[in-house]
């Protein structure tokens, strides 16, 4: 294969003074990034502290009062009692209330002849995603309640207790900050890349570059260099604002980290490539990078829906993407520390969807003119 | 081949589908002549000259350029060649300067010869802007010349100038056209498409293309010769002619008569006819003898629709 760098460097370097030039290319490369971890940082939070718990202690006992309390000491709860001649339904009705608490009559006399107390929590099913934390707090819980009441524990009886290992707060930052670096990535670095070979053929500039001895290789190569040092700044910033702004840890090691990072950019970087280069438009590359880049990075890649939880076809469809494994080298960095061994199979198929996509975007490349 | 060939086009077709742009044709240009593609628009023009640098693959035909074949040598023939498309082909939001040192760095000239042969070809061409300008605040006769100066900056033997004088102001047409006769004066073969007849009187030899095919082609001496051996009138109809005027001109059997605006070009080719029309209608037309055309040449042979 004849490659001559010189020529490509040709080609990166006036792809720079289009940046340059370009606010627009700027500031989707370096704006939309940060914009992204703001909104997503800030907005979107999935922990629940401090949630409106009604009681309704029909037992008035000492027991009864102490099983509240666990709610209370767990610290996500803020109990607020009530009398018992309303109905437990209407504070959820009027969501004034996230869950309501029962606690039924005799239910410290029951405990306290070893037979089962009888509470009742009643949660609004509508707002699906806080029962679903809810009812995993009340796991632990019951936990600590069985263990307060019960006088002789049953000694043969399993224990589970749960301890959340690389995230041990829980915290749904620590949790979507590393992940929407592969969102960022895999949108941006389609978007970036689209348009350039597109432009070229809708304002005929391409007319002169195929005149000349320039071969597709060193235009792909020439494109691609620009476009990853600007998205690479952006995933820095990323990374710096996920870790000084939402105080995220970094468990692993920078070069695994950096390593994927780039993988993955260059991966992003191509696909939009191989979108402007059979397209041929920027409208139609437009959509199709658009799609293609939004919709694997958002749904496809584990960020919403965990891959392992996706019908079987997606479950396989996804390997052909690479946001889904980037996905797993970032969370698997970030929280877990995890190094080259642990990832040498996300990272190996990050490689492989890089050599198709760049081999395909110089085959596909098209050096005839037709009118 | 013979070394004074630089470019021998032997059968070529192009077709896209069922569509054939270019049919066909086959024709030689010497090195150092100005070679001229005259034709309509969709007359296969631009498919033609494409294909021969190498932009375009043809469906059937051979194509040599400076003795290599098209089809085997692609990139020597690009290093070879300059082209200027008709299409506006610099970059709009790179300077002057910047889109020149693309052209150069994509040839691989190292930037002193790029500084020096810029420097040449803005004088010859006579651009004179400041090079920091970007090229979308230039008018389109200034970027042509940007475009010339791009293409010629690796200082090629052949150049091929597709419509360059398109949408251009008729000044900036004559100096271009001047520019054109400096490069063939300094050994350079050229080879220019063109809708413009004036343009096409100016080249060594012209080729009349018509729907993918080669109508005529020769000098433009020799084509107006060879089409009109007989004397070319030009006929004024006068304010008294009777509206059947044009018919009887046509019917009266002295020779093909083409409309020429609010005129006739009447070619007599029977002088008798001719003399008995004139006696018939004197006092409706005024007629004078005319050199023949180009135009008068195309229209004869390829018919209306072009210029």
């Amino acid at each position: 294969m004849n490659f001559n760098a010189a020529r490509a460097l040709a080609i990166a370097l006036k792809e720079v003074r289009h940046i340059l030039r370009d606010p627009f290319t700027l500031a989707l490369g370096l704006g939309l990034p940060l914009l992204l971890l703001l909104m997503f940082g800030f907005i979107i939070d999935l922990n629940y502290g401090d949630i409106g718990l009604k009681v309704q202690d029909q037992d008035h006992t000492r027991l009864s009062r102490e099983f509240a309390r666990t709610f209370s000491s767990s610290g996500y709860f803020r109990l607020e009692p009530f009398s018992s001649e309303i109905a437990p339904v209407s504070w959820l009705d009027s969501e004034k209330a996230s869950g309501v608490l029962v606690i039924k009559e005799n239910f410290g006399r029951h405990i306290k002849s070893g037979r089962q107390g009888e509470a009742q929590l009643l949660l609004d099913g509508a707002d699906n995603s806080k029962t679903g934390v809810v009812l995993s707090y009340l796991a632990g819980i019951m936990d600590a309640a069985n263990r307060k009441f019960a006088q002789t524990p049953p000694r043969n009886s399993p224990e589970i207790r749960t301890r959340f290992l690389f995230n041990q707060e829980l915290s749904s930052r620590w949790f979507i900050v590393p992940a929407l670096a592969t969102v960022i990535i895999g949108l941006l670095g389609v978007l970036l890349t689209a348009m350039t070979v597109a432009r070229e053929w809708e304002n005929g500039s391409m007319e002169l570059l195929l005149s000349t001895p320039v071969r597709p290789l060193e235009i792909v190569a020439g494109k691609l260099l620009p476009y990853f040092a600007l998205s690479l700044t952006g995933t820095v910033t990323v990374y710096l604002a996920a870790r000084l702004v939402f105080g995220v840890p970094f468990n692993g090691s920078r070069i695994v980290y950096w390593t994927a990072c780039s993988v993955f950019i260059t991966a992003a970087l191509a696909q939009g490539l191989l979108i402007s280069v059979v397209a041929r438009q920027q409208r139609l590359a437009m959509q199709l990078s658009m799609i293609s880049g939004l919709l694997p990075a958002f749904l496809l890649s584990g960020f919403i829906f965990p891959v392992e939880s996706m019908p079987v076809f997606f479950r396989y469809f996804t390997m052909i993407l690479s946001p889904r494994w980037f996905m797993e080298i970032s969370r698997g960095v970030f929280l877990k520390g995890a190094g080259f061994m642990e990832l040498a199979r996300p990272l190996s198929a990050l490689l492989a969807i890089n050599t198709v996509l760049i081999t395909l975007a110089v085959k596909k490349f098209k050096t005839d003119i037709e009118p | 081949m013979s070394a004074d060939v630089a470019v021998n086009v032997e059968n070529l077709t192009i077709a896209f589908g069922a569509f054939k742009a270019v049919d066909d044709i086959s024709f030689c240009v010497e090195a150092g002549e100005i070679f001229g593609f005259l034709g309509a628009n969709g007359a296969g023009k631009t498919t033609c000259i494409r294909a021969i640098c190498g932009l375009l693959s043809p469906t059937a035909g051979k194509i040599t350029v400076a003795g290599r074949n098209v089809a085997d040598d692609l990139m020597a023939i690009k290093t070879l060649v300059g082209y200027m498309s008709q299409r506006f082909t610099l970059y709009p939001d790179l300077t002057v300067r910047e889109n020149i040192a693309f052209a150069g760095a994509l040839r691989k000239m190292p930037a002193r010869r790029i500084l020096a042969r810029s420097k040449e070809l803005f004088r010859f061409t006579g651009f004179s802007y400041p090079q920091d300008t970007l090229v979308q605040n230039l008018s389109g006769g200034v970027k042509q010349e940007v475009a010339l100066c791009a293409s010629l900056l690796h200082d090629p033997a052949i150049i091929f100038l597709d419509e360059p004088t398109a949408g251009v102001s008729p000044a900036s047409r004559a100096r271009f056209w001047n520019l054109i006769k400096q490069l063939s004066a300094a050994g350079k073969t050229v080879f220019v498409t063109t809708h413009y007849m004036d343009e096409a009187e100016q080249c060594g030899r012209v080729s009349l293309m018509q729907t993918g095919r080669i109508a005529a082609l020769d000098t433009p001496q020799n084509l107006k010769a060879a089409n009109f051996p007989h004397p070319l009138y030009e006929i004024s109809p006068s304010p008294a002619a009777e509206s059947d005027f044009a018919a009887a001109l046509a019917a009266s059997g002295a020779g093909p008569v083409r409309p020429w605006g609010l005129r006739y070009h009447l070619e007599e080719q029977n002088a008798d006819l001719w003399r008995k029309f004139s006696a018939e209608r004197a006092g409706q037309f005024s007629q004078r003898r005319i050199a023949p055309t180009l135009e008068d040449v195309f229209l004869k042979l390829v018919g209306g629709g072009a210029a």
